[in-house]
């Protein structure tokens, strides 16, 4: 039942609850009006016996009356009327009880009726006797007759009387009784009438319990969280429906956001992928350039040369050649590892020394370095570049004597190396785009070790892991340049 | 967990439902059950049982306590019997005499009649017109001794005489008066054979176990008790007199209660001495007050008792004893206690 009531459509629902409630309330008001009918019918069973009684009594003064009437005047329009009455007081006393019970009730029916039976024996006999014409006869027994037309009459009158009596007690016993019941029954009603309350309200609130939850359910999901418990109450009513369908699109969205999520996550690592990639070509170029000198061949004709001219007494042949051994031993031996910043320093020294050989002089190169700060490790092959591009950026395309400076210093835990030239500086945008990593080099200078900007930045920050790598400072056209590089120190000495 | 609280919720709402449903129909059959037991019980007030045999117990003094007393005792017995025993004309709007009720049962037929008789020629012959009728009469206090009457239920009015005249002797003893008058209340325009057996009862007493030798003078007074209220009136006319017995004796409990009363209200307690009959709460509360010396206390109930019995042997056994004598006993002063601690029960 429960089930089929669970079944059934909102309307049918509704419906259901209103029909249950009134056909209670029905049945029980059916229950009462029974008792109330049957209350009423006693009541008039209560005066019922009285009227009966009644009867009886004119019944029998009718036979007395006919019967003096007959003997008064003798007519045979009497007699009929006296046979007529005697007739029907007979049948009416033939209908009395003969019982003796412990009734006073009975026991004086019963008295009336034998005595009823005696009596019409006697006006019988005197009305015999006077059609006989036996006057000393009938007048006995009219007195006779009329005697006990007196002790019935006495006898009905005292019954009618006690049932009376007794009635009205009865009715006020009655009376009571409807009284009493008419407080039971407004008892009842009362609490039928709470009970149906109770049901109906209990009813409701299963039909709206599911939509109070489905209302929780979407303002939970109205503010973002989508992780709630779904509940289906399994009712096929319309809310049920609703339910379900809030309940799939709770799902559907859940879903969605997971494949989102997931897309994203994909995309992500293939940016990661990307940028490795791109990371370990330049890796490779690195490679590639720095394999096609071969090394070996390299050293063994710069020594022999360097030899040679120790012989022949060439001293600054013999030095020239030896710095531009250490030189290129430094750029393939150190191609990939951390240095010290004395090693990139030495490597510049090496540089600047080649360059003014080759250019006679022309730049003059001061050093101001904080001696505690060489042992500080970076990646190799920085400084040179930025030298190198100093010289044939700033220095060789301006005229006069070019100067470069470079410094060693050390802000906070901060380890800054500048590289000053007063070339001929650079535009902000240049700048810009050199620290962005997007300005391209035609093609690589001459005497250039291949190590474009870009790929210096682009290692000071993987090894520093951090954006603020590089710093470049142009104060405008011919005023120089100055190249600043930032190391962490802290985590440099502890990779020591 | 959500879904046990609802399955926790469901199975609470179905007991919910059909505790309220219970409920209302529990309270609406409770309702109507208690209704229809109320009407039942309400129906059931008179006893309906129904009895085999009819008797009618017959007497003038329906009201007074000694018949009403005798009516139970017969009824008890009756009931036991199978026969209802009805005190006739007691529910009848006119009051009739004896005769008229012998008249009113012979006509209705009953089975067994008892009748308080007297030794008048019109009861005699509606007692021979009742057995005539085939309806056996038993009589009850007052005999009809010439009728065919089947059995005389009464006290043996010798013996009662004789315990009169020793009470009397006594009273005597006590008063040391050289000359004690007793005026004996009798029923007038009755012959009355018992009251003369029991008037020759207290003489021959006096006469014979008088052995203080006081005079003692025996009167016969007649009450007059044709109509009502006369009794009452004879009475107080004995009051008016100048000389007053010294002990007056009653034969009846209206007799009784009026003499009773006469002395009280005439301040002649402890001047006449009241030898009364019946054991009356009126009468014994008289006891315990020194208004009367004593009474004598019928077992009335075995009255009732005996005329039953009578009938119903007649009936079984087409016979029965001509003579039942019932009980006596005399309460004075001494035991009057025992009598009003038991008249206390009763009520």
């Amino acid at each position: 039942m429960k089930n089929r009531f669970r079944n059934l459509s909102l309307q049918g629902k509704i419906s259901s609850i209103c029909i249950f409630a009134n056909l209670l309330i029905f049945i029980v008001n059916i229950i009462l009006i029974m008792g109330i009918n049957r209350m009423s019918n006693e009541m008039e069973m209560v005066y019922r016996e009285n009227l009966h009684l009644i009867e009886l009594s004119d019944g029998l003064t009718a036979v007395q009356d006919n019967m003096t009437a007959y003997l008064n005047v003798k007519t045979s329009d009497a007699l009929e009327d006296y046979y007529r009455s005697e007739q029907n007081y007979s049948q009416m006393v033939q209908e009395l009880d003969d019982d003796v019970t412990g009734r006073t009730f009975d026991r004086m029916e019963r008295n009336i009726k034998h005595m009823s039976e005696k009596y019409l024996t006697a006006v019988a006999q005197t009305i015999e006797a006077k059609r006989g014409r036996n006057v000393e006869k009938y007048r006995v027994r009219y007195e006779n007759a009329t005697q006990l037309y007196d002790y019935i009459n006495t006898y009905i009158y005292s019954l009618n009387n006690e049932q009376f009596i007794n009635n009205s007690e009865n009715y006020v016993e009655l009376l009571k009784a409807f009284r009493l019941f008419e407080t039971i029954s407004v008892a009842v009603m009362f609490v039928v009438i709470v009970g149906n309350v109770v049901i109906i309200i209990k009813l409701a609130g299963t039909i709206i319990s599911p939509l109070k939850t489905l209302a929780t359910q979407a303002d939970e999901v109205a503010k973002g969280n989508f992780d709630i418990e779904l509940a289906d109450s399994g009712a096929e009513d319309e809310i049920g429906v609703v339910t379900r369908a809030f309940n799939q699109m709770v799902i559907s969205i859940r879903e969605y956001i997971e494949r989102i999520r997931l897309s994203m996550e994909v995309e992500r690592n293939l940016k990661e992928k990307e940028l490795m990639m791109e990371a370990h070509l330049k890796d490779a170029k690195l490679k590639y350039l720095q394999a096609q000198i071969n090394p070996h061949f390299l050293f063994n004709t710069l020594n022999a040369g360097a030899q040679l001219a120790m012989m022949e007494g060439a001293d600054r042949t013999y030095q020239y050649v030896q710095n531009v051994a250490e030189f290129f031993r430094y750029n393939v031996k150190k191609g990939d590892e951390t240095v010290t910043v004395l090693e990139e320093i030495e490597l510049v020294d090496n540089y600047i020394y080649i360059l003014n050989v080759r250019f006679s002089g022309e730049i003059h190169y001061e050093k101001n370095i904080d001696e505690s700060l060489l042992g500080v490790k970076m990646p190799s092959m920085i400084l040179q570049p930025i030298v190198e591009n100093c010289v044939n950026h700033g220095i060789r395309e301006m005229a006069g004597e070019g100067r470069i400076k470079l410094s060693v210093y050390r802000i906070d835990d901060v380890v800054c190396i500048s590289v000053r030239d007063n070339g001929i500086g650079m535009s902000q945008d240049t700048i810009d785009k050199v620290l962005n990593g997007t300005y391209r080099e035609e093609e690589l200078a001459v005497g250039s070790n291949g190590v474009g900007m870009d790929n210096v930045i682009a290692r000071l920050k993987l090894f520093t892991e951090s954006d603020d790598v590089m710093s470049i400072v142009s104060e405008g056209k011919n005023k120089g340049c100055e190249v600043i590089i930032y190391l962490q120190m802290k985590e440099r000495e502890e990779d020591v | 967990m959500n879904m046990n609280q609802n399955k926790i919720k469901k199975s609470n709402f179905t007991l919910i439902l059909v505790a309220t449903t219970l409920f209302v129909v529990v309270t609406s059959i409770i309702g109507i059950g208690f209704f229809r037991f109320y009407m039942n019980h309400f129906k059931e007030t008179e006893d309906e049982t129904r009895y085999q045999r009819y008797y009618a117990l017959i007497t003038e003094e329906r009201k007074s306590s000694f018949w009403q007393s005798v009516y139970q005792g017969a009824y008890e017995a009756g009931v036991k019997e199978n026969a209802y025993v009805e005190m006739l004309g007691s529910n009848l709007s006119t009051t009739y005499s004896r005769e008229d009720l012998m008249r009113i049962a012979i006509d209705s037929g009953v089975d067994g009649i008892i009748v308080e008789a007297d030794e008048t020629k019109q009861m005699a012959e509606l007692i021979n017109e009742a057995v005539d009728a085939g309806i056996p009469v038993v009589t009850l206090y007052g005999d009809s001794t010439q009728s065919n009457r089947i059995s005389f239920v009464g006290v043996g009015s010798y013996n009662l005489g004789r315990e009169y005249g020793r009470q009397i002797l006594q009273i005597a003893e006590e008063q040391e008066k050289d000359r004690v008058k007793v005026s004996v209340l009798v029923n007038s325009y009755t012959q009355n054979s018992s009251q003369n057996i029991l008037c020759s009862g207290i003489q021959e007493t006096v006469e014979n176990a008088n052995k203080s030798g006081t005079d003692i003078e025996i009167t016969l007074v007649s009450v007059d008790n044709t109509n009502a209220f006369s009794v009452e009136e004879s009475i107080r006319d004995i009051f008016m007199e100048n000389e007053l017995p010294d002990i007056i004796i009653c034969l009846n409990e209206l007799n009784t209660t009026c003499v009773y009363q006469a002395v009280v209200d005439y301040n002649k307690v402890g001047q006449v001495n009241i030898l009364g009959y019946y054991d009356s709460e009126t009468i014994i509360k008289a006891i315990d007050r020194n208004v009367i010396y004593a009474t004598v206390s019928v077992d009335t109930e075995q009255m009732g008792q005996f005329c039953i019995d009578a009938l119903t042997e007649y009936y079984d056994y087409g016979n029965t004893s001509q003579y039942f004598t019932a009980d006596i006993a005399f309460i004075d002063k001494d035991n009057v206690s025992r009598y009003l601690g038991g008249g206390e029960d009763e009520e």
